[in-house]
This record gives C-alpha cells, structure tokens and sequence, in this order.
C-alpha cells in the first residue's frame, strides 16, 4: 500500500465507502497528518467477520470434543462419523460466527475529524461514541492470535474514567492501524512544533506514523525470554501454588481417590495457568521504546499488544519486588495511566499496566529515573515510628515515605515491596486520616491519590503531626509542580 | 496527644448547616423509635415472662439507639467543615475516623450538587467534587442551598482559571 492511499480501508470496503463519503478537510489541526483519514464513515476491514466466525468455530469443536472425552470414552460410533462431527459443528460455528460479524461489521463506523473519532455502532441498539483527541490517554493495538493469521489487529483507545473506558476498532490492517496510530497520538499531542529529522523505525519496519514524521526510536528496555522465565520460576505464589497442587495431588493419589484428586487439581491449574498467561505469555519479548512524544510496550506471545503512552499522561510508577526477587536484586515496573486501572474485569489489568516484567533492580531504578526525573534511593526517608507495629506486626520497618523535587513517594510490603512514586505535578488530591486506635498511638496516615491504578502512594501511620505537615508540603509541592513546565525526559530539564 | 492535627490551615473551618442534623435525626429518630415504641406495647401485653423481658431488653436497646442516633447526628454534623484555600478546597470530616483531604482546584474534573427530598425542604445539599482519582471522596453533606450553589459555581470557575488536565 502506498503510504499517502487511504489507508483504512480493506480492498472491498475502499470502493465503495471512499465514493458515498465524501473527504472532510482537514481542519488544520496538525499539518503533518494525512488528509486523506478524514474521510467520514469508515468501516473497519472486511475480513472482520471471517475472524468473528473463526472465533465461533472454535470452541464450537473444542466443546463438543471435550464433552465426549470428559464421559470417559469416545461414543461407538464408525471413525469417519468421528471426525466429520467436530467439522460440522465448527462449519457451522464459522458460517454463524461469519453471519453475527459480518453484521456488526457491516453496521460500525468511524469518523477521524479534526476534533475527535467517532465509533457508531449497533445494529437494533444504535449508539455512538465521541473520543475528544485531547482526552486519549494512551493507544494500542493488539493483535489477537487469530487476527494475527490474517493479518489483522485492534486499535484500542484508552481514556480516563468509568468501567467503560475503551474504545476499540476491529479490526483494521496492521499497516492501517499503526498509520492511524501515528495520527492520533500526533493529535493527542497538539500541533507538532520541532521535528526530529527522519530516522529508521524500530517497530517492525512497518510505515509506523504513516506520512507524519517518523520519530528516533531509542530501546529502553528489552527482556529476553530466559530472563522472564526464570523470573516467573523464582516468584513465590508460583512456588507456593506449585507444591501445594503437587501436595494435595499425591495425598489424593495415595489415598486411592483419583475422582477427588482431579477436583482438587482443577483450582490449582487456573491459578498456574493464570500466572503463566499474565506474566509469561502476555509479557514475552516485552520491549520498551521511547521517542519524543512517549513510551512504547510491545510485548506478548500469541496476542501481541504495542502500548504507546505518551510522556505527559504517566500518572506514575510502582517497583515492585517481591521476596524472593529481593535477594537477586530484580524488580519489575508498573506504570499508571489514567484509564488502565478500570481493566481488572478480564484479568489483563495486571498485564497492561506493566512497562518492565523483570529486571535488575538498578536498571529498573535508571528508568524510573529518565521517566520521571526521581531518584528513589536518594531521598529522605520518612519511617512510622516503633510504636506503630500493632497495626503493622514487622511490615512496619519496611514503610517509608520521602520526596524530592518532583517527586513524592510510598514504600510499602515485605512479601511484595511496592515502592509508589507520583510526580508532583500529578497529585490529584492529599488525605490526612486517623482512626480511633491510631489516635491513642499518636499516628495518622497520609494519602497521595492518584488514579485508579497500580500506583498507590501512602505513607501509613506516621507520627501524626509529622502526617500533616507532610501532606501540607505535598499540597505546596503539587502547587508549585503544576505552575512549572514538565519538559519530556528527551528534553533538557 | 498534643495538638489537634485536623485543625483548620488557614482561615477557619467553614461548618456546614445544622439542618443536616436535624435531617438526619428526622429520618433515624423514627426509624428507631417506633419499633421500640412497639416492642414495649407488645412486652406490656405479653404473657409469657421470657417474652417480656426479651422485648424490654429490645425496646431499651433501640431507645438507647434512638438516642445515640440523635447524639450522633449532632457530632457528626459539627465535624464537617470546608475552606476555600487560594489553590486548594480542604474538606474535614469524621467523629472517630477523621479526614482531612485537599483538593486543588486545578485537579477537579466536575461537581456535583445533589439533594434529596428532605434535604432540599430543610434548605441544604450535598456538594461533591470529582477529580480523576475515586480516592478523592471529597463530598461535604449540609451545604445550604444557596451557598451550595455559589460554591459550585465558585469551583468551576476556579477549575477553569487552575485547569491542569489529567
């Protein structure tokens, strides 16, 4: 595909929706975009719909094969009768999964225009939904396996607020999305001002930003496979889940009740199966890139995801280091991004919030460092005095809250130490409390909120009255942090 | 304890409307009182002796509520209080569990004023603001109307002079 055609449209669709609609101008916004995505009712690509059906065939099979393996033995039936109905039913999965997406491809649309995109949908139900450019917090595409054989993806636009924050469009072609891509993020960003000189993308060597300027992309982390691996074999709750199941397994066994010993192992395998999914499969090959307008994660294994956030919307980081990890001095990097706490639904909240799945606790600390301009092991430490243990039986050595000149942060955990860092000038709002015990002790907590996320940075049952002037220097701090430009970590500051 | 740690910062508190507590009491008051009124009634005419005693017991223990209600809604309508500081609102809240929480103006996404029925013939509302964090919380009950409204407004005005995005 050339690079300045139309680049959202599948070879069926591009006929006929580019003649009925006609081209919005551009309203000027940013330059550099291309003209021709201002196009009005775009459908996503046609073979959407073949996904759909795919997506059905599937588990149509899948449940009728296991169904007949779970009474214990195939049913008498002659061999090529076996096989023809597996192909039947997920025939006909296809063929129904094909006709629900053809429809609901056939009745969604956007528009990109100068202020926002639109997604009308629904067939009986009509809605539509307007995404304000200024209000994108981050965009991804994620390429499911399935779309992945076809060459497809999903374009995810995340902006803040409610349970319902998403918005996506499936599926469009990788080179489409990643030019559409290019253009929002550009206009999420405001009219482009200087521009970097052209370099080789990193991403894939795809047409990344289509005809808008290409940006250096520097790597900021990579984790190799091995790394990840023996990060996950190291971590406790897998140990834990691990020796339990087998525990359980061989009383069972050995007490001669296969039947329970298969029940007992079921929770055990989702638990093991849920590990491996979140921070295995969906963290592979996790690579973090940056340019002058933000942070990019591309990561996964069967679903590859490619997160881009730009600077100014990391709302903060947490480092997290587990127990066992303390002691070979690993660390792994959460990032808060208005919007991605909301995902917990799907079990990929813990997933999509992660920029760094493994790695040395230096590394992790020179990264929180370049994002946000802090140095966590450089600040001076506020620790909850002795007399705060009843509420905190030994987990109260390790709290400490301390902040510098951009940022405030919360340490907290001994099996999992988060330490919670949130830029001043992200400060949403500051929270002193006391319940009755803590009021006899003396102590009172001070909360720094920021949006729902991986980030929570508290300072528990401090001294109370240190807790006031804490949270009284922060609301000062927060004050002076919004008056004052926020230059990139790309730019000098 | 030495000094109070919730003590106003600059100006002083703002308190919020006694009709608050009186909204309160009008609603848990007979929530209360009317089901001990009852119990007593049936313990006077009961037969049985274990009977009584239990509705007695019961009675007392819902006046004694009834009473804890009315002192309760009292001390918890005096523990709110609000100050317009120059880049901040600070609200203060709580009898046993006590808050203090500051939220800059330029971290307000909306605010909300709602009132029920009886809140709005008693003459207050209940003024809540919005940032992006849920954490916030920040909700002051018995604002009387009028300055309910003003302060709306107020803080809308100064989110739009303060704005400072996400």
């Amino acid at each position: 595909m050339a690079p300045d055609s139309e680049p959202e449209q599948g070879p069926a669709a591009a006929g006929s929706a580019a003649d009925d609609h006609p081209v919005v101008p551009d309203t000027g916004s940013v330059a550099a975009a291309p003209a021709t995505t201002e196009a009005a009712g775009l459908r996503t690509h046609p073979l959407t719909a073949v996904t759909t059906g795919l997506l059905f065939a599937l588990p149509a099979a899948a449940t009728l094969i296991l169904s007949s393996l779970q009474n214990g033995r195939l049913p008498d039936l002659p061999w090529w009768l076996l096989l023809l109905i597996p192909v039947l039913l997920a025939l006909g999965g296809f063929v129904v999964g094909t006709a629900i997406g053809f429809v609901s491809w056939y009745v969604t649309t956007y528009v990109i225009d100068g202020e926002e995109v639109r997604v009308d949908s629904g067939l009986l139900f009509r809605s539509s939904r307007r995404v304000p450019y200024e209000r994108l917090q981050s965009v991804d595409i994620a390429e499911p396996l399935l779309a992945r054989v076809v060459g497809l993806c999903e374009l995810r636009l995340e902006t803040a607020g409610g349970s319902d924050s998403r918005t996506s469009l499936k599926y469009l072609r990788l080179a489409d999305a990643r030019a559409l891509r290019g253009v929002l993020l550009e206009r999420a960003d405001g009219p482009d001002v200087g521009q970097t000189p052209d370099t080789a993308p990193v991403d894939g060597g795809g047409p990344d930003g289509g005809p808008g300027p290409a940006h250096e992309r520097r790597v900021v982390n990579h984790v190799t496979p091995v790394r990840l691996l023996l990060g996950t074999l190291v971590s406790l709750d897998l140990a834990v889940s691990l020796v339990l199941g087998i525990g359980v397994l061989v009383v069972l066994v050995t007490m001669d009740a296969p039947l329970a010993a298969f029940g007992a192992a079921i929770p055990f395998a989702t638990v093991l199966l849920n590990i491996v999914s979140n921070r295995v499969a969906a963290q592979w090959d996790s690579t973090v890139t940056e340019d002058r307008r933000g942070l990019r994660i591309e990561r996964g294994l069967f679903t590859r995801t490619t997160q881009t956030v730009p600077w100014e919307r990391i709302q903060g980081l947490a480092v997290e280091e587990p127990l066992v990890w303390r002691r070979l001095g690993w660390a792994r990097l959460h990032v808060d991004i208005a919007g991605y706490g909301n995902e917990t639904g799907d079990g990929s909240g813990e997933s999509t919030s992660t920029l760094v799945p493994v790695a040395d606790r230096e590394r992790v600390l020179q990264i929180v460092e370049h994002v946000l301009d802090v140095g966590l092991d450089d600040m001076d430490r506020t620790t909850p005095p002795p007399r705060s243990w009843p509420f905190a039986p030994f987990v109260w050595r390790s709290r400490w809250v301390g902040a510098d000149a951009v940022g405030f942060a919360g340490v907290e955990g001994w099996f999992q130490r988060r330490s919670n860092v949130v830029p001043h000038h992200k400060t949403q709002s500051v929270e002193v409390r006391q319940g009755p015990l803590q009021r006899r002790l003396g102590l009172a907590t001070v909360e720094v909120h920021t949006p729902d996320g991986p980030v929570d940075a508290d300072g528990r049952h401090l001294v109370a009255e240190t807790a006031r002037t804490i949270a009284l220097e922060q609301v000062d701090r927060a004050r002076r942090a919004r008056s004052r430009p926020h230059p990139s970590p790309l730019e000098p500051r | 304890m030495s000094t109070d740690i919730f003590r106003p910062v600059g100006e002083d508190w703002v308190p919020v409307s006694t009709a608050l507590a009186t909204g309160r009491r009008v609603v848990a008051t007979p929530l209360l009182l009317l089901p001990a009124a009852g119990a007593a009634i049936v313990a006077v005419t009961a037969s049985s002796t274990a009977l009584r005693v239990v509705l007695a017991v019961a009675a007392v223990v819902l006046l004694g509520g009834a009473v804890a209600a009315w002192a309760w809604a009292g001390r918890n309508q005096r523990s709110w209080g609000y100050a317009e500081a120059d880049d901040d609102l600070l609200v203060t809240s709580g009898v046993l569990f006590k808050r203090l929480v500051a939220v800059p103006y330029g971290r307000m996404q909306f605010v909300d004023v709602s009132a029920g029925p009886l809140a709005r013939r008693l003459g207050y509302a209940t003024v809540t603001l919005h940032t992006a964090s849920t954490e916030t919380a920040a909700d002051v009950p018995g604002v009387p109307t009028e300055e309910a409204r003003r302060l709306r407004n107020r803080l809308t005005e100064l989110g739009e002079s303060h704005g400072a995005g996400l």
